[in-house]
């Protein structure tokens, strides 16, 4: 099952939903939620309250309830897919399912505690086969978050734009210090993440074993639009990310090729608390071809950047000049 | 001003020190001014929408906010009422801006710092790293010592709020951009970073949950004549480690903003000094090691801005 956030044309920005993905229509699953309740379970009396507690306004707040929202996401559009989904309407008639041209879609995930890519710096990347020992990463700010269409803005300071197609693994239930033989039972799905780096800035910074400035200006962090749920562990190892610039197919990966495994990168970074909501992603510049590492993959202004797998979803971006967008 | 975050009655709230060191409850005491002077309805409400409901928020709301804060002390002198002032020692105070969008702490940046740490020369641009915002306790919190850590580590810094949005400003420019200062404790667990940067680079080794002490609230900006020359000491159970002056960084605050403006900054954004010379790590071995265990009492403090009093605990014992 494909999550997405949105607002809706009239929304307020805190108005977010959230929606999940059925026959190419987008459903609001609050009212999806009441019209299973009234209509399924003969709930006349509180089912938009108990909709609203499934259902909260982010994907984070519903990946809190934990499996019994889980349950009951698989009921409710089963029942949507029976009554039809486009003849389903809530309790009150409203409407539920929309195209998806008719949303805004938000990256799923506003404002996780952690959003880490695992990655090594240049230097250590040159030493990297065999593995490094630990699985170290960087931290992406949520305020370079961006989803699909949106432009990718060449920053002024930097000469040297590249990308990695990256797969990110969701956390769905908080844990600390997690054995990697209980890892994935902390999984909640998979979303894609085109990470872009200002490489020589990146360089620079690399010397101080920092990663900063590089990896964290406006339109950086590329993600999703979708969450993928429900899948499990040999579905998403299995799942090839493909990244291609100007239809030109650069890099091709899956989970199962990456250096480290997702037990071991969660067993290592859960150390500090990982919750619902955050996210740890791993590139194609992790996963193995042969051996040796792929390599991110240069940018010019005017490429269109494209990360896809047929199971989680798309990514597509175009690169353009700083001057482009006004602040 | 001093602002504070504090937690009274279940719930995290904004205020001001008031001249005798109470807390004003901002959006309580702004809404008694509404009530009794512009006889407004639904009172609270409208002061929360002027205020913002927490500290990031009421940096965003900018000048109207910041307004409506002095209101709201002018009132609460006059009439502390029920609920617009709470004296000190019924709340919690929490970090001034206890979820900063970025929280951005300098390193390399104080000459004496850079020789203890056996660098060879100082960067030529600013070094810094994200500390993650979730690593931020108040300045009386408990800092909890993972048992992962071996050599846990303290660095008294100058902690700067960002006010308005920032992107790509001058130094001559940059300190329009500042709300205010604040003590800072950038806590440094140096054996995980060491391992960190052995495979890669480091993250882990800094944002450990309350390796970031800030506090014990957050002076407005025109309160502090000369940010650039501020004293800033820090001690171990009474003991002196570090004692210096922010006029001794290398890149000052002006060039920091000016630098980090490049990736677009933020109201209620957080970036940090860098710390001088007399932490732990710079112990010759011959040296008692100076490195923090539970039961030691850090205290940080940066002149005018208040003292940062936090004691390590065992993180296993935590929630006991």
């Amino acid at each position: 099952m494909k999550l997405y956030l949105g607002l809706l044309e009239s929304s307020l920005p805190d108005q977010t939903r959230v929606f999940g993905e059925l026959d190419g229509q987008l459903v609001d699953l609050q009212i999806a939620c009441a019209a299973y309740l009234t209509q399924a379970q003969g709930n006349q009396a509180n089912a938009y309250e108990l909709a609203s507690y499934y259902f909260p306004q982010t994907i984070a707040g519903f990946l809190e309830w934990g499996d019994p929202a889980q349950k009951l996401l698989d009921q409710v559009m089963s029942f949507v897919g029976k009554s039809g989904v486009r003849e389903l309407r809530g309790p009150g008639g409203e409407k539920l399912a929309y195209e998806s041209t008719d949303i805004r879609v938000l990256p799923p995930l506003q404002n996780p505690e952690k959003s880490f890519v695992i990655g090594f710096s240049d230097r250590a990347r040159s030493e990297a086969l065999p593995p490094a020992e630990i699985p170290t990463g960087y931290y992406k700010l949520p305020q370079t978050f961006v989803t699909t269409g949106a432009p990718v803005i060449w920053p002024k300071f930097s000469q040297e734009l590249d990308a990695d197609g990256c797969i990110a693994i969701v956390i769905g239930k908080a844990g600390k210090r997690i054995a990697p033989e209980k890892a994935w039972e902390h999984v909640a799905g998979a979303m894609l993440i085109v990470d872009i780096t200002a490489r020589d800035i990146n360089k620079r910074e690399g010397l101080t074993t920092n990663n900063l400035l590089g990896k964290n200006f406006p339109s950086s962090t590329c993600v999703a639009p979708a969450l993928l749920v429900g899948k499990d562990k040999q579905d998403l190892l299995a799942s090839e990310v493909v990244f291609s610039l100007d239809g030109s197919v650069e890099q091709k990966f899956a989970l199962r090729d990456c250096v480290f495994t997702v037990e071991q990168i969660i067993a290592r970074w859960s150390i500090l608390g990982i919750k619902p909501g955050d996210w740890l992603a791993i590139g194609a510049s992790m996963a193995r071809q042969g051996d040796r590492l792929q390599n991110p993959v240069p940018l010019k202004i005017g490429s269109t950047i494209r990360c896809a797998s047929p199971a989680i979803g798309e990514l597509s971006h175009q690169v353009v000049a700083a001057g482009g967008i006004r602040r | 001003m001093k602002l504070v975050t504090f937690f009274h009655d279940e719930q995290e709230r904004i205020g001001a020190i008031d001249h005798s060191g109470n807390i004003v409850d901002l959006i309580n005491a702004y809404a008694s001014h509404l009530r009794k002077v512009d006889k407004a309805a639904a009172a609270v409400r409208l002061a929360a929408a002027t205020l913002g409901s927490d500290m990031v928020a009421f940096l965003k709301h900018g000048d109207k906010a910041i307004d409506a804060a002095r209101i709201a002390i002018e009132h609460a002198a006059t009439d502390s009422a029920g609920d617009n002032v709470i004296e000190r020692q019924r709340v919690r105070l929490m970090a001034p801006v206890p979820r900063p969008g970025a929280l951005i702490s300098a390193g390399k940046n104080f000459s004496d710092h850079v020789a203890e740490m056996s660098s060879k020369k100082g960067p030529a641009a600013p070094v810094a790293f994200l500390k993650l915002p979730g690593s931020v306790i108040g300045p009386e919190d408990d800092i909890p010592h993972p048992p992962e850590v071996k050599n846990l580590d303290y660095e008294v810094e100058l902690a700067v709020i960002i006010g308005k949005p920032c992107v790509e400003v001058a130094a001559e420019e940059a300190m329009h951009y500042v709300a205010g200062y604040a003590s800072f404790n950038d806590i440094s667990a140096r054996d995980i970073i060491r391992g960190e940067n052995k495979s890669g680079i480091h993250l882990m080794g800094k944002s450990f949950s309350g390796f970031a002490p800030m506090g014990p609230y957050l002076v407005t900006a025109d309160e502090i004549a000369d940010p650039q020359n501020l004293r800033l000491w820090l001690r171990v159970n009474g003991e002196t480690r570090q004692d210096s002056n922010l006029g001794y960084m290398i890149f000052k605050i002006r060039d920091m903003i000016a630098y980090w403006s490049q990736m677009g900054l933020n109201p209620g954004d957080v970036l940090t000094t860098g710390t001088p010379r007399g932490v732990a790590a710079g112990r010759k071995p011959d040296q008692a090691p100076w490195w923090l265990k539970p039961g030691d009492l850090v205290e940080a403090e940066v002149e005018e801005l208040g003292c940062l009093r936090n004691r390590i605990v065992d993180e296993l014992d935590c929630g006991k």
